[in-house]
């Protein structure tokens, strides 16, 4: 029966009018849906379904993205099978990824805080072709410095360790690029404090007698990779190099020169798009050029930092005396006028 | 290769903090350090050049630290750091939209800190931090930057107002409105200008001139956001100022300085008690300083006419704008604002209202308070009149809603109360019929147009409708028909009252010295008079106190600050006297009688133009002309508090128009109960309870007495069992134990 008050009221619940209001907006009706959103996009999340096992060109490629992984031992087993992938391609055939890929990935690792992580980068770089090195030495330079300049000593010793590397696969590039020549210059005198103050005030120069242990160990490597830099830079070049350069082939005269150049950014000395240059990071590609900053730059506070050094003989001493003998051969040659741009 | 030992001297180099610390002291010593980590910081910045999105996360030292630790020290080596700030510049303006957000946030951090070294200045730092501001996609940077420019806004204005500084921002944010009036970059300058003006820092007319701009913006949000600071910024300034003047608390001086007779001595306390003591004297210092003089922004605005026209003719006539129903409100209420406020002509804005008025309109109560509040004594009637006539139409009818007829009604009134000529008889005549309606809301607002009528234009009413003052006002001739654009001659309103109330206090201080009250006045008690008054020329606070009323008050003294200077004129009664040829012994009453008709015949009071009038006489007027008008109208406690708190330049807000519909509302108990209440806090609470309310909501626990108290009865059933079967020998041991263990300080033995 609807005869109840409660029914009654149930039922007239189902025919209640909602209620207008002047100046208000019409209520909605209750079975009204929300259309409005506000994402700007639904990502649906999936798996891998694939069955057969990945190539090794995704392995290789998965492992260069793990090379930013947060643990130690990861990226230090990542790089190993990055090396022993590169150390198994045939000589004749091309690497998994090139290194115009992988140098990009691998170089912030020089300044990696893991010791074991470094020294398996090192492993890696070593067994890259030179070839594929030659381009990116300005940017590995860039970590090498930093490293050298870094707080922790043993990542200064091992960015020396790349920097021989370097030298060794890449040399004329590593003297030649943007800065590579007195940036790296300016670098060395100030790790090993043989700067010249030119503020005119006397200074306490630390000398390198003063250090023991690691800290003399770290002295003489600098200085024996200092000599090294300073022989790809400045030393008189071999005879046969010259030949090589000018083959004779009769009706034509410098070949070389009117081919299609043999590395990429060919006017990159012309500096055409890049921000300005100051002398710092000018580059220096010729012999002459680099003796000129030599001299006029850190000449005089290498001579005098080495001599102090070969006084304090054993290892630093042997190391001082050696870049002494570099820095005399070098620039035994070297007649230009020192106040030729002053 | 197993683990290097680090050795102390390594470590601490290692740890930048420290030598931060060390260059603080004795930078000369440490130069060389400092040299070194540049060097470092100059090639982890080459390298960043190179590849800016890349992170460095795997290093011991990142860029982020060394830039942090060169601006900390970089005032110390200032000419080695020459190039940092620029090249914190560079970075953040052209890469921050990829750089990592820390990195990011820290070199703003570190801008701002050397803009605090006055390593750069802050024409520098806004001009590096406002485009990038302005073009971030990062809601976060921008929330950052927002706040870094705001307070270096607020530090630089903090002592004194740095105008150059402030110019020159004003300029930046005035062109980054007008160059591109279309894009959404321009609400960061509202944004900035109205936090700015909400703190009382920028309160010139080129703030306004900013804000005019971006009302007449094309993008909505801009748009939205320079209207909404015309509708609120000024109630939003006055709001902030009052939090701001009663924050900190009360510093009780005595209290310190007894605490500190007691308590231990140290240099901190010390400390704190000079702390104290300044602010206390600052916060005086402020209390007596003059208020500022704040002008809201419609008074500094330039052209109120140019900007009403052109607001109205872009927004709201021009079809092509695509504003909504909401913001075009804003929009109008503005418009209709400066409209009534300056008392602006703009005629089309009248017709414009024509279509909104229809009860199905949403919020067309908006509508009607907006078009209420353009209204004023200035607007052609005939213009008015088809309005108020389509308003009787649509909304005042028996068939209309309740609600409705009451909202139509009101606003009517409303519009009537400021132009009274827009009605005729036959109309008001039928509107105020509806007093009679079942309806209260409907009833009162008939009468409240009535009784507005009554006022300004009886004659429209029928007869019986007039009431008695009207009546007989228009019978002698007092109330005159008022026409349209005519202006009162100059005088302040409330003058006479002011005067009368003079007149009165005088009399009743020479009762007080047995003098007889209307004689000739006596120059030593002027004199004594003057020096009180000037004195006293800022309003005190006891003024308000006898506001209620200032009729019986007896005089004690106190309120000789309010008497004028009367040396160099005579005081108005004697003038009167003077041509009333001296009708000195007359009685009270004759007296006032002939005071009132010579103050009607000669139209204009002369006090304003006889003496200089202190702040104090216009704060009494202010407070006479208010009692005058509330006594007259509506004896009622509550509407006249109602009407104090009112402001000339306050809006008419749509739930103005309709309040009467709430009256026909049938309210429950419970809402009668609640009303009754207000908003007094009804839980009562005692201190104990309330703390552990407290303590429980921050998540701390019981105590082990509370712990003990409300142990499960049951579970403490055993224990209290086997107790009364122990031994002697058992019982000691309890005791012993527990004797023990009160020693220790407890089980574990806490001390």
């Amino acid at each position: 029966m609807g005869s109840s008050s409660k029914k009654k009221k149930e039922k007239k619940k189902d025919f209640q009018k909602p209620k207008l209001r002047v100046g208000k907006a019409r209520p909605k009706p209750t079975n009204t849906t929300e259309t409005s959103f506000k994402a700007k996009s639904i990502i649906i999340g999936q798996q891998s379904l694939t069955t057969t096992a990945p190539s090794v060109t995704d392995q290789f490629a998965h492992h260069l993205s793990l090379l930013k992984h947060k643990s130690d031992t990861q990226r230090r087993d990542s790089l190993a099978y990055l090396t022993s992938a590169i150390n198994s391609t045939p000589p004749g055939s091309p690497l998994p990824q090139t290194g115009a890929v992988i140098i990009p990935e691998v170089q912030p690792l020089i300044l990696d805080r893991s010791n074991g992580v470094r020294e398996q980068l090192l492993k890696l770089l070593r067994s890259l072709p030179p070839a594929e090195v030659d381009s990116h030495a300005d940017k590995l330079l860039l970590y090498m410095r930093a490293g050298m300049t870094h707080l922790a000593a043993d990542i200064q010793l091992s960015s020396l360790d790349f920097l021989d590397w370097l030298l060794q696969d890449a040399g004329d590039e590593v003297v030649g690029c943007p800065g590579g020549w007195a940036k790296t210059l300016k670098c060395f005198l100030s790790v090993l404090r043989w700067q010249t103050d030119d503020t005119g005030k006397w200074s306490n120069p630390q000398t390198t007698l003063e250090k023991s242990g690691s800290e003399s160990k770290l002295v003489v490597k600098q200085m024996t990779t200092l000599a090294a830099f300073l022989k790809v830079g400045i030393a008189s070049p071999k005879e046969d190099q010259g030949q090589d350069i000018t083959p004779n082939t009769f009706p034509l005269w410098h070949t070389h020169q009117h081919r299609l150049p043999k590395y990429s950014n060919a006017y990159r000395h012309l500096n055409l798009f890049g921000a300005p240059r100051d002398e710092d990071s000018e580059m220096y590609e010729s012999r002459e050029d680099r003796q000129r900053i030599f001299r006029k730059k850190a000449e005089a506070a290498i001579v005098a930092g080495s001599d102090e050094a070969k006084k304090a003989g054993g290892d630093t001493g042997r190391a001082a005396a050696q870049l002494r003998k570099v820095v005399m051969e070098a620039m035994a040659d070297y007649s230009g006028v020192d106040d030729w741009d002053d | 290769m197993g683990k290097r030992k680090v050795g102390a001297l390594e470590k601490v180099d290692a740890d930048l903090p420290n030598l931060q610390h060390k260059i603080r002291r004795d930078p000369v010593s440490y130069k060389n350090d400092f040299q070194n980590q540049y060097r470092q910081y100059e090639s982890f910045r080459d390298l960043f050049m190179q590849s800016p999105e890349t992170t460095d996360d795997n290093g011991i030292i990142s860029l982020r630290d060394l830039i942090d630790f060169i601006s900390h020290v970089a005032d110390c080596y200032s000419e080695i750091t020459s190039t940092f700030p620029d090249d914190l510049i560079k970075i953040l303006s052209l890469h921050h939209a990829v750089l990592e957000t820390e990195l990011r946030d820290k070199i703003v951090g570190s801008l701002v800190l050397l803009r605090n070294k006055d390593v750069i200045d802050s024409i520098n730092l806004l001009n590096t931090l406002f485009p990038v501001l302005v073009t971030t996609p990062s809601k976060s940077l921008r929330a950052l930057l927002f706040q870094k420019i705001l307070s270096d806004l607020r530090s630089s204005n903090a002592k004194t107002k740095n105008h150059r500084l402030n110019r020159t921002i004003q300029t930046v944010l005035y062109n980054l409105l007008t160059s591109d009036r279309t894009s959404p970059k321009g609400i960061w300058a509202v944004k900035i200008t109205r936090e700015l003006w909400k703190r009382q820092i920028w309160t010139d007319s080129k703030a306004v001139e900013i804000m005019k701009e971006a009302s007449l913006a094309d993008n909505e949000k801009v748009l939205v956001g320079g209207v909404r600071f015309f509708l609120g910024g000024d109630k939003e300034r006055e709001e902030a100022a009052d939090d701001s003047s009663d924050d900190g608390g009360h510093i009780d001086m005595n209290k310190l300085r007894h605490q500190a007779g007691i308590n231990k001595k140290s240099k901190k306390k010390e400390r704190d008690l000079k702390k104290a003591a300044a602010t206390v004297k600052k916060k005086e210092r402020k209390q007596n300083q003059p208020h500022p003089l704040n002008f809201s922004a419609f008074h500094l605005l330039h052209d109120p006419q140019g900007f009403a026209e052109s607001l109205f003719s872009k927004h709201l006539q021009n079809s092509k704008s695509k504003l909504n129903l909401e913001q075009k409100l804003l929009v109008l209420q503005l418009v209709s604002r400066l409209v009534g406020l300056h008392k602006l002509t703009v005629i089309s804005l009248y017709s414009y209202f024509l279509k909104y008025l229809n009860p199905r309109q949403p919020s067309v109560t908006s509508f009607l308070a907006s078009l209420a509040q353009s209204t004023h004594s200035l607007v052609p009637p005939d213009v008015l009149e088809p309005l108020v006539q389509k308003i009787a139409n649509e909304f005042v009818s028996e068939a209309a809603a309740t609600e409705v007829c009451s909202a139509g009604l009101n606003a009517i009134r409303e519009i009537c109360a400021r132009q009274p000529l827009a009605m005729n008889d036959t109309l008001l005549q039928d509107l105020v019929m509806y007093r009679k309606s079942k309806d209260k809301g409907v009833m009162m607002a008939a009468k409240g147009l009535l009784s507005l009528y009554r006022e300004v234009g009886a004659e429209l009413l029928k007869k019986r409708d007039r009431g008695k003052d009207a009546a007989i006002g228009l019978r002698i001739g007092d109330i005159k028909e008022r026409r349209f654009g005519e202006a009162e001659a100059g005088e302040i309103e409330g003058i006479e009252l002011l005067e009368k109330w003079k007149e009165e206090e005088r009399r009743k201080k020479r009762e007080e010295k047995g003098l007889p009250p209307d004689a000739a006045t006596d120059e030593e008690v002027e004199e004594v008079d003057e020096a009180e008054d000037w004195k006293n020329w800022v309003v005190e606070e006891d003024d308000s106190d006898d506001s209620g009323g200032w009729i019986d008050v007896q005089s004690d003294g106190e309120n000789i600050d309010i008497s004028d200077d009367e040396d160099n004129e005579p005081p108005p009664a004697k003038k009167a006297k003077v041509e009333h040829g001296g009708e000195v012994g007359d009685s009270q009453q004759d007296k006032e009688n002939k005071e009132a008709e010579t103050a009607e015949a000669k139209g204009i009071s002369k006090l304003a133009t006889t003496r200089i009038l202190t702040p104090a006489d216009l704060a009494k007027l202010q407070e006479l002309r208010l009692t005058a008008s509330v006594n007259k109208a509506m004896p009622s406690a509550k509407r006249r508090q109602v009407l104090e708190a009112r402001h000339a330049d306050d809006p008419l807000t749509a739930a103005e128009i309709e309040a009467p519909a709430l009256l026909s509302i049938k309210k429950t108990k419970e809402e009668k109960i609640a009303g009754a209440k207000g908003d007094r806090e009804e839980h009562h609470q005692s201190t104990t309870a309330k703390r552990k309310e407290k303590k429980m909501a921050e998540g701390k626990s019981t105590t082990n007495k509370e712990k003990a108290r409300k142990k499960n009865f049951l579970m403490t059933l055993g224990k209290a069992k086997s107790k009364q079967k122990r031994s002697l020998v058992e019982t000691r041991k309890v005791l012993r134990g527990h004797i023990d263990r009160q020693k220790r300080g407890g089980k574990r033995g806490n001390r």
